[in-house]
Formats: structure tokens, C-alpha cells, sequence
């Protein structure tokens, strides 16, 4: 691979003379100047910013919610004696998981890695100045803020007590701020609209000379298999959820029986967005793992057609599972039977990735800095996840695991050890990128370890209590699920160490971590060939592209603690000790 | 120390690792579930193992070392190796499904000979309708005998769930869900709620009793009569008391005083309320029971709007009886209670009126109902000795398969806008179709809207909701003298004022030697 300089940038050769090279982080200094950025890279940051934000305050409510079960009858919101006193005690139980799931639903899970990630790394991958509608992507961020904040105003008001799944007709008999809810997410919903447009638009047009869609990076083909469903599934959300609006404020009597209309088609509304949602989610997490295992392995990828065309197909084929959610609820058992075989299908795909992932390892020189100990964890969680999925599509199975604590471990193992682990990974792999600075690398190390360890705790337990019958979202419960339930409260806590750890040593890395250097993992795509942080104009030149997993030309210089093109080094090579 | 030992007293240890956690169902479905559950659990382990063993594996082998700063050569792709890969996995949930599919089939058909039971869900309780008229609140269940339950709910989606009988389906408002059941062997286990349905869903649960058939069919017969108990009668407010838990109105109405979805019942009758409109009211008789038969006409301050479910349809006729029961029981709370507050029976044992310290069962029932049933003009129904097979009024027999088959999901039989048309006042009255025609509901029409309600759909009541399902259970070579479906139609005849030769069924409303 031929490599241009790469001058401007904090790299070691530098003139010591020269000013302090102008960055995008200090291209501007005033608040304007971050909030009406064009810059595709602060746009990335403020989605980071409002993202980690909103998980900090949907990860207290799951807090709450764990403490609340630490007992049968609730340890938090608990009635006076009365079973009426319960009853409207639970009611603020309710609004705390209902909460809960919108923020992590909405607000973190679906925008967190397109928007912070996508925004910050596409491009550069691209070796591409911006996305191709910088204007579009300011909107997209605007429309999540103003999305975030019709949603925690409908809380202030009076908060929403529905689940995030809305379901009719509860929804529309419910005392609670369900119109601006579903208004915030409304908005949200548009945002999400947008920026798969932007990025779809990008990665057709952007692409440098040289780039041909078989030579991407595999984190841009799933961004793009992502775009694609936000585009194709978000309007049908809108849609009902401005269907939901007008039966709650007009009573059109679409969705409410007492009126003749017809309550499980929402359900069907609901699921086929929500469903293909759940792929919005976890198929940019695969994509970073497809970037973070072969740069620490110093291997090429294993696979690359399989891995991107398997993203497509989960992309088309999730489309057509949504019934999945919904075999119990009366619809006719031969459609059951439809819903199920494809949900089989497009288990395979996953099942591809995961053994791609384990054959790029092998044989490989496996580095174990906090990135790749993330991915690790994906594979071990998303396994689980993935597995818990396929009992889940079996119709007999289904039958006794649906709506309990079963479903509820399953997709926290697939949102909580699949996306968010793939995100956290991301996050430290491009963090230097990002800031120009390392975070504590055996402080990071350690928190993965423990965090692995919390979520295990939480949500395993919460499988076996599901199996045993425990329904989900329930204030009280049995007696007999209560080891589970202390089990996995425990876990959580666990976390919520882990997350503050987390937090404060990212925190101290921007002010006291030491420099990144242009290429700290030994990365083979584009972004790894500009400063860190990049410059305003992301390059000075056009950088050249070749294949993004060949890392034979990339040696590990002492000099600057990073990685170099092997004929721009200076001074002896010196190998890689494992840990710095 | 007493709470850790208490907690370990809770959990059973061998049932969560040797049933590898699904619990040992007890239907006839349990082995088929059980089974699949640890065909996939083996196949997981076995993946996760694999999957696991060889990252680990891996990390150790190829561990980035002094010695090893880059990869061996190694193919970054071989065909063969991933088709094998991708189909091994394809075949095995290939058959997974086929194995899930043939069960849910089967779940899916309940058997000709079923017994059957209506279910009620509302918020936040269970209701159980058996065959012969009782209802509880427990879910009584004959041993070897396949059972359909007829699901329906009077406000927001409810889930019917028994982990141990291997059973799940969602109970939508608006229709009549079903599924079925044989256990196999006695127990008492737990329905829990699994759809959310707000406040209560997480103890709105029932205790279902399996047991063999000779006992379920007395526990069916006693719960049948909730005016007394072992044979002796009870007091109106100690069954009123009874019927606060049975109807699930302690769900919203303490009765202690604490704060609650609605109105705390203590020291409510005879005191004075203020209402959401501003307006005083003294809290009588005339006003609590308008307050339960038709809670939308107003509404006390403070309190939220739309959440209590109307009762109207489960107190008409004889059943107004369990209206005074509530009403008794709730004065029997208040210190304010008075003579207006009080409602127009007495607070006495049912069966210290006449006639009945003879016939302990059903006649003391409908004795003492004879009152109101008579003044809402519907003929006093033929009594029903306990013993032996007396002859009962057909329509006796349709205003229970009115509860059994599941009308009484959407058609109420108070005037009361429900899914499908109200019964009262239905019989002989016009009926404008949504082809704009106008018909009168006479035998023929009201049949043809049983047994096949494609045919035509009456103004103001959605299509395609009612079930078509009843011309096999009424009419057809099974049944060639559609008995069930005239004891049905005389019911509704019973119900109109305009009731005549031609809405009448072609048999008369007497003989009933079935």
C-alpha cells in the first residue's frame, strides 16, 4: 500500500517550530461555532455528547427499576397496606420502565453509532472532506435534541405509563402524556430518516477513486445496511404513531375496539418498524467489530464478501420476521408459521459473522488493548443473545416464553452485550482519533472485565427466572423469583461501578491523557492516515486508498507510540510490546 | 441470616439445574415443550462452547508477543469452509421450527368435546364463567379432560398465562380469544398476567386448581352460589365483601382509607362528594350504583377519568342482588351510612326469606331476586331445584350460554354501546344495515346474524368483528334442531319490549326436557 505524507498533523517529524497545528476541535472556539458546525466531526461529538447523556439518565431508571425488585413486593414504590395503595404506587413503577426503554430505545440505542460513530468516522474512512449533505446532518442532530426534549417535557408533565411499545389499547386510555411522547419520538424518528439518507447518499457518491464497494471497510457497508432500513421502516413508525395521536385527540376508531377499531394492527404497525429497528441497532455494532478484530489481530478479515452481503440480507430479510413479536396475539397460526420460518432464516446471517470473526483470529497476532477486549465480549454476549433468539422463534417455545423475564435477558443481551459493547468498543477504538488523546489503557482494561462480568450477572439470571415463568414488566412478583431478581440487581450494580469508572477515566484522558499518536491500533483504513485529532478539512491530501485489512505495510514505531508505513519510519523497527 | 435461608427456602435448587429451568409442565403439551426446550439447549451449549472454547483458544495461541508482531499467512477466505458453515446452522433451526410447529398446531385446535369456560380479563382481575353459571375467581380445572377457554376482556389487552400448563394467548378487547388445555395432574399453580395492562398487572394474577373431575364438579357447584356458605346464608355486605375481590374492585378501591386508582370505599356511602364538575353530591344509594353501572356519567374530583370499567351488564336481572351486595358492604365501611346511602333490601341473610330454608342452593338465589328481576318486566325465571333434572325456561339457558360461548364480550344486555349491538331492545326493533336498508329484527334476521354475520353488518357496529364461527356450534348436521341457538334467541327476546310471534324462536319457551 503507497502511502502520501501526511503533514499538519502532530506527528513526531513536525517542525518543532511551528505553531500549534490547527485541529477541528480548535478550528473554532466560540459556542456558534460548535452549534451551527457543519463539521461532520463536531456534529459527531454533540451526537456523542446528548447520546452518552441520555444513557447516563435511562441507565439510572434501569437502577431504579433493579432496586424496586430486590423485593416481592417492591422495594421502592410500594403501597401502604391496601392493595388499591399498591396498585397506584406501581403506576410510578410503570413510568420508570417505561421511560427507561424509550431513552435506550430511542435515544441511545438507534441514533448512538450512526449518529456519534457514523457521523465522526464515515467520512474519514472516505477519505471524503464531509458527508454529502452537511446541512441535512445539522437538521438530523436538531431534530433528535428537540425529539429528547419533547420526550423528557412529557415526563416533567406527567410521564407516559404504556411501555415504549405503546400498545392500543392501553395507549389510548391511559391518563399520561402519550401525544408529545410520541411526538418526541416522532421527531426522532425523522432524524433517524435523515441521516440514513445522508450516509446512503455519501457512501454512493463519496467514495474516493480506487474505492470500489468491495474494497470498503465492513463498518461502512453496515452503516449502509443500516440506512437502508432507517429510510425503508422509519415512515411506518411516523405513520402510526401520528395514527396513535389522532386516536387519542380526535378518536378516529382505527385502533380502539370501542370505537371498531382494531387493536393488534398496531401491533403489526409497531413490529414492522420495531423489528428491522432491532437491526438498525445491532448492525453498525457488528460493523465496528468487523474493524476492531482484524486491526488487533494484525490479520485480514476472514470472509469480506460474506460479511458484507450477510449485513444485506439481515437488512431484507428483517423486514419480513416482524410477526415474531406477536404469535401469541390471535393472528392466524399459518401466518405464525410464516413469521417463524424466516425468523430461522435470518438467524443464519449472524451465525455467518460470528465464525468469520473467530477465523480472522486465527492464526493472527492477537493484541489485547480495551477495543478488542470489547469485541470479545460482543461475540461471547451476541452468541448468547442470538441463541436465546432462536428458542424464542420456535412457535411451540414461544408459547411459554413470551412476555416473561426470558425475553427481557434475551434482547438485553443482544442491545446491552451486542450494540452498546459494540458501540463502547468503537468509542475506545476511535477515542484517540477523536480527542488526540490515550485514556489509561490498563484502567480500561479492567473496567471491560468487570462490566463483562455485571451484565452476565444481570441478565443471565433474568433468563432463568423468565423460563421459570416470571412475566416482565411486573413491580411485584412471586416469592419464589426472588434469588433471580437479587442475582441480577447485584449485576447492575456492578455496572453502574463499571460505567463510572468508565466515564472518569475518559473524562481525565481529554485533559491528562497523553497524546495520540496518527495511528495508535495499527488501523488500515483512511482515518488512521490523518492527525489526530484530524484537521477541519478531515485531509490535507487526498489519501490513497488501498484494502482497508492488509496490515503488512504497518510497523509499530516506538518513537511515537504508534503505528507507521513501514518506508515513512525512522530509526529502528522495535516490535510491539503487548501491553504499554 | 433468616432472609438468606428464607431465600434459599424459595428456590429450588434441583428444579433449576436438572429441569434446565423451563418448569415441569403439567398439560399435555408440557413433554412436546420440554422436550424442543432441551433439544435447543443442548445444541446452544454445545455452540456457545465451541464458540467460546475457541476465542479463548485463540487469544492464548496467537497472543501478540515479542516474538509474534504479525499474522502467519493464513487464507483470508476459503468457500468451502464458510457454505459449510452457513449451512450446518441453517439446517439445524430448520429443524427447530419444524419441531416448534408441530406443537403450536396442535395448540392451536382444541378438541371437539372440550368443556368449556369463559374467561374474563379486566383490569385488574379474573373472572371464570364455567358451563353451569358459576364464577370465581379461581381458575378451577378438571384432570384428563380437554378444557377451552373462551377469553374475553372489557378494557385493554390482558395475557393468559400458565407457566405450568405450557398456555399463553393474549386476551384482546373486542374479540373472543381462545386456546385450550388438558391437565394431567392435580396442583394448584399461578395465572399471571402477561400483557401490560397498567397499574395492577403485576398482581393481577388467579390461582388455578387442577384437580380430579368428580371434585371440580362441586367446586363449580358451590361456587355457583355465592349467597351462602356451607349451606348456611350469609348477609348482603359479607357477600358484597366477597364479590369487592371477585369483581376486582380492590383494585382501585381501598377500604381502609389509603389513597388508591379510586375512591377509598371507607366512609364514602353517606358522606359528600365533590365531582369533577364542581357540583356537591350526597353519596346515596341512587348515586353509588350509578357510579358502578355507568361510571362515565360523572366523575369525582381528583380522581382519574375512564379507568373504572362499567359493571352495568353484570347486574341486571338477578344480579342486581350483587349490586346490593356491594352497595350493603360498602355502607357496612362507612360511619355516614344512612337510610339513604343504603340500598332498598335488607341486610339479611339471603335465605331468612321465604321459601327458602328448603331449597339451599339456587332457589334461595333466585327468590330473593324475584323482586327486581319482576320489575324489570322480564318474567321471573322457572325455578331450578338443586336435584335432578327439572325443567328450566329456555331462555333461563341462553343467558347462560350468553356468558359461556362469549356474547357477552361485546353485546351487553343494559342498553349499554358495547362491540356489537346491546341485546336490550333488540328483538323487533329496526335495525338500519350499512347498505342503508332498514330491517326489523325478527327470528330470521337475529338467526342469520348468529350464524353468519358476514352476510350483513348493522350501521354503527365495526365489520368483520363478530366470529363465524357459531354455525358450527349451534346449527349444522351436529345440531339439527339449533336448540342452543333458539335458547339464545328467546334470551334475546326476553330482553325487548317489542318481543312478538315473529322475533320468537318456531318452539315455545317451556319445555326444555333436554
Amino acid at each position: 500500500m503507497t502511502v502520501t505524507t501526511i503533514t499538519g498533523s502532530s506527528f513526531g517529524d513536525a517542525p518543532a517550530a511551528a505553531a500549534k497545528p490547527d485541529n477541528y476541535l480548535t478550528h473554532g472556539k466560540t459556542i456558534g461555532s460548535w452549534l451551527f458546525t457543519l463539521d461532520h466531526k463536531r456534529i459527531g461529538i454533540m451526537y456523542l455528547i446528548t447520546a452518552l447523556l441520555a444513557f447516563f439518565i435511562g441507565g439510572m431508571l434501569a437502577e431504579v427499576i433493579r432496586t424496586q425488585l430486590l423485593v416481592p413486593q417492591g422495594l421502592i414504590f410500594h403501597g401502604t397496606g391496601s392493595v388499591a395503595s399498591s396498585y397506584a404506587a406501581y403506576r410510578y413503577y410503570n413510568q420508570v420502565f417505561t421511560l427507561h426503554g424509550i431513552i435506550m430505545v430511542f435515544l441511545v440505542l438507534i441514533p448512538i453509532i450512526p449518529g456519534a460513530l457514523g457521523n465522526f468516522a464515515l467520512p474519514l474512512m472516505l477519505g471524503a472532506k464531509d458527508v454529502a449533505f452537511p446541512k441535512l446532518n445539522l437538521i438530523s442532530f436538531y431534530l433528535y435534541v428537540a425529539g429528547a426534549v419533547l420526550a423528557i417535557l412529557s415526563t416533567v408533565l406527567g410521564a407516559v405509563d404504556t411501555g415504549w411499545t405503546f400498545y392500543t389499547p392501553f395507549s389510548i386510555q391511559t391518563e399520561s402524556y402519550v401525544v408529545v411522547m410520541v411526538l418526541g419520538i416522532f421527531l426522532v424518528g425523522f432524524s433517524s430518516i435523515f441521516t440514513g439518507i445522508n450516509f446512503m447518499v455519501t457512501i454512493h457518491k463519496l467514495r474516493p477513486p480506487g474505492m470500489s464497494w468491495f474494497r470498503m471497510p465492513l463498518f461502512l457497508w453496515a452503516i449502509y445496511a443500516t440506512s437502508l432500513i432507517q429510510v425503508a421502516a422509519t415512515p411506518v413508525v411516523g405513520i402510526t404513531f401520528v395514527l396513535l395521536m389522532m386516536e387519542r385527540v380526535m378518536g378516529i376508531g382505527i385502533f380502539n375496539p370501542a370505537l371498531g377499531g382494531n387493536p393488534v394492527l398496531f401491533q403489526e404497525f409497531f413490529w414492522f418498524y420495531s423489528h428491522p429497528a432491532v437491526y438498525i441497532m445491532i448492525l453498525p455494532a457488528m460493523g465496528i467489530v468487523s474493524e476492531v478484530i482484524p486491526a488487533f489481530s494484525r490479520k485480514h478479515i476472514f470472509g469480506y464478501e460474506f460479511i458484507a452481503l450477510s449485513s444485506l440480507a439481515i437488512a431484507l430479510i428483517g423486514f419480513l420476521v416482524w410477526g415474531h413479536h406477536i404469535f401469541v396475539n390471535g393472528q392466524s397460526a399459518e401466518l405464525d408459521a410464516v413469521f417463524s420460518f424466516l425468523t430461522f432464516i435470518v438467524a443464519v446471517p449472524s451465525a455467518i459473522k460470528v465464525w468469520n470473526w473467530l477465523a480472522t483470529m486465527y492464526k493472527g497476532a492477537i493484541v489485547l488493548k480495551t477495543p478488542m477486549l470489547y469485541a470479545l465480549s460482543f461475540i461471547v454476549l451476541f452468541t448468547i443473545g442470538g441463541l436465546t433468539g432462536v428458542v424464542l422463534g420456535a412457535l411451540s417455545e414461544d408459547v411459554v416464553l413470551h412476555d416473561t423475564y426470558f425475553v427481557v435477558g434475551h434482547f438485553h443481551y443482544v442491545m446491552m452485550g451486542g450494540t452498546l459493547i459494540g458501540f463502547i468498543a468503537g468509542m475506545h477504538y476511535w477515542w484517540p482519533k477523536m480527542f488526540g488523546r490515550m485514556y489509561n489503557e490498563r484502567i480500561a482494561q479492567w473496567t471491560c472485565v468487570v462490566l463483562f462480568i455485571g451484565i452476565n450477572l444481570t441478565f443471565f439470571p433474568q433468563l432463568m427466572v423468565g423460563a421459570d415463568g416470571m412475566p416482565r414488566r411486573y413491580a411485584s412478583y412471586l416469592p419464589m423469583y426472588q434469588p433471580y431478581m437479587i442475582a441480577s440487581t447485584i449485576g447492575a450494580y456492578i455496572q453502574l461501578v463499571a460505567f463510572l469508572t468508565m466515564a472518569g477515566y475518559l473524562m481525565h484522558s481529554l485533559f491528562y491523557g497523553k497524546k495520540a499518536p496518527v495511528n495508535p491500533w495499527g488501523g488500515g483504513s483512511l482515518e488512521w492516515e490523518t492527525s489526530s485529532p484530524p484537521p477541519h478539512d478531515n485531509f490535507e491530501t487526498t489519501p490513497s486508498v488501498g484494502d482497508p485489512y492488509d496490515y503488512s505495510d504497518l510497523v509499530f514505531d516506538a518513537a511515537v507510540n504508534g503505528y507507521v508505513h513501514r518506508e515513512k519510519s525512522e530509526g529502528p523497527l522495535v516490535p510491539v510490546t503487548a501491553s504499554h | 441470616m433468616t432472609m438468606i435461608s428464607q431465600m434459599l427456602g424459595h428456590m429450588d435448587l434441583g428444579r433449576t439445574l436438572a429441569a434446565l429451568w423451563l418448569p415441569h409442565g403439567v398439560s399435555t403439551f408440557s413433554p412436546q415443550v420440554q422436550f424442543l426446550w432441551n433439544f435447543w439447549y443442548w445444541i446452544s451449549v454445545f455452540f456457545t462452547v465451541l464458540i467460546v472454547g475457541l476465542m479463548v483458544f485463540f487469544v492464548i495461541r496467537y497472543r501478540h508477543t515479542k516474538d509474534r508482531t504479525i499474522a502467519e499467512d493464513s487464507p483470508s477466505h476459503n468457500n468451502a469452509l464458510e457454505i459449510t458453515w452457513t449451512v450446518i446452522p441453517l439446517i439445524i433451526v430448520l429443524v427447530i421450527f419444524a419441531l416448534g410447529f408441530t406443537e403450536y398446531m396442535n395448540m392451536d385446535s382444541p378438541p371437539a368435546n372440550s368443556y368449556n369456560i369463559h374467561v374474563i380479563a379486566q383490569k385488574w382481575s379474573w373472572t371464570f364463567v364455567y358451563e353451569n353459571g358459576a364464577i370465581s375467581n379461581t381458575l378451577y380445572l378438571p384432570v384428563d379432560k380437554p378444557v377451552k377457554l373462551n377469553m374475553t376482556s372489557k378494557d385493554v389487552l390482558h395475557g393468559f398465562w400458565i407457566p405450568d400448563l405450557s398456555i399463553q394467548r393474549d386476551v384482546v378487547p373486542g374479540r373472543v380469544m381462545t386456546t385450550w388445555v388438558e391437565a394431567t395432574h392435580p396442583g394448584t399453580y399461578w395465572l399471571q398476567c402477561a400483557e401490560y395492562c397498567g397499574n395492577g398487572h403485576s398482581e393481577m394474577r388467579a390461582p388455578v386448581v387442577v384437580e380430579p373431575y368428580p371434585k371440580f364438579q362441586q367446586q363449580i357447584l358451590a361456587a355457583a352460589n355465592i349467597f351462602e356458605q356451607d349451606g348456611k346464608p350469609l348477609p348482603l355486605s359479607t357477600v358484597g365483601k366477597k364479590l369487592y375481590t371477585t369483581l376486582g374492585c380492590l383494585g382501585c378501591h381501598s377500604v381502609d382509607g389509603s389513597k388508591g386508582t379510586g375512591p377509598s370505599w371507607k366512609n364514602l356511602a353517606g358522606s359528600k362528594e365533590v365531582l369533577a364538575n364542581g357540583k356537591k353530591v350526597a353519596v346515596d344509594f341512587a348515586f353509588l350504583k350509578t357510579m358502578i353501572t355507568h361510571p362515565g356519567r360523572a366523575l369525582i374530583k381528583g380522581y382519574p377519568a375512564g379507568v373504572m370499567p362499567s359493571y352495568g351488564s353484570r347486574f341486571t336481572g338477578k344480579n342486581i342482588k350483587n349490586l346490593y351486595a356491594i352497595v350493603w358492604y360498602i355502607n357496612s365501611l362507612s360511619k355516614n351510612s344512612n337510610k339513604a346511602s343504603q340500598p332498598p333490601v335488607p341486610n339479611k341473610p339471603a335465605g331468612s326469606e321465604p321459601a327458602a330454608s328448603s331449597a339451599p342452593t339456587k332457589a334461595a338465589t333466585s327468590a330473593a331476586s324475584a323482586a327486581p328481576a319482576a320489575a324489570n318486566g322480564a318474567a321471573a325465571p322457572v325455578a331450578k331445584a338443586p336435584a335432578g333434572p327439572q325443567p328450566v325456561a329456555l331462555h333461563v339457558l341462553g343467558a347462560k350460554i350468553y356468558k359461556s360461548l362469549g356474547c357477552i364480550g361485546c353485546h351487553t344486555v343494559n342498553g349499554q354501546p358495547g362491540v356489537g349491538p346491546t341485546w336490550k331492545n333488540l328483538a323487533g326493533y329496526p335495525q338500519k344495515l350499512t347498505t342503508g336498508k332498514t330491517v326489523i329484527a325478527d327470528y330470521k334476521f337475529l338467526r342469520t346474524m348468529i350464524l353468519d354475520p358476514g352476510k350483513m353488518d348493522i350501521a354503527g357496529s365495526p365489520a368483520g368483528v363478530m366470529p363465524n364461527m357459531y354455525k358450527y356450534q349451534l346449527s349444522g348436521k351436529k345440531h339439527p334442531h339449533e336448540n342452543k341457538l333458539n335458547e339464545i334467541i328467546w334470551y334475546i327476546n326476553t330482553l325487548s319490549n317489542r318481543s312478538s310471534k315473529a322475533t320468537e324462536p318456531p318452539v315455545p319457551d317451556v319445555p326444555a326436557a333436554k
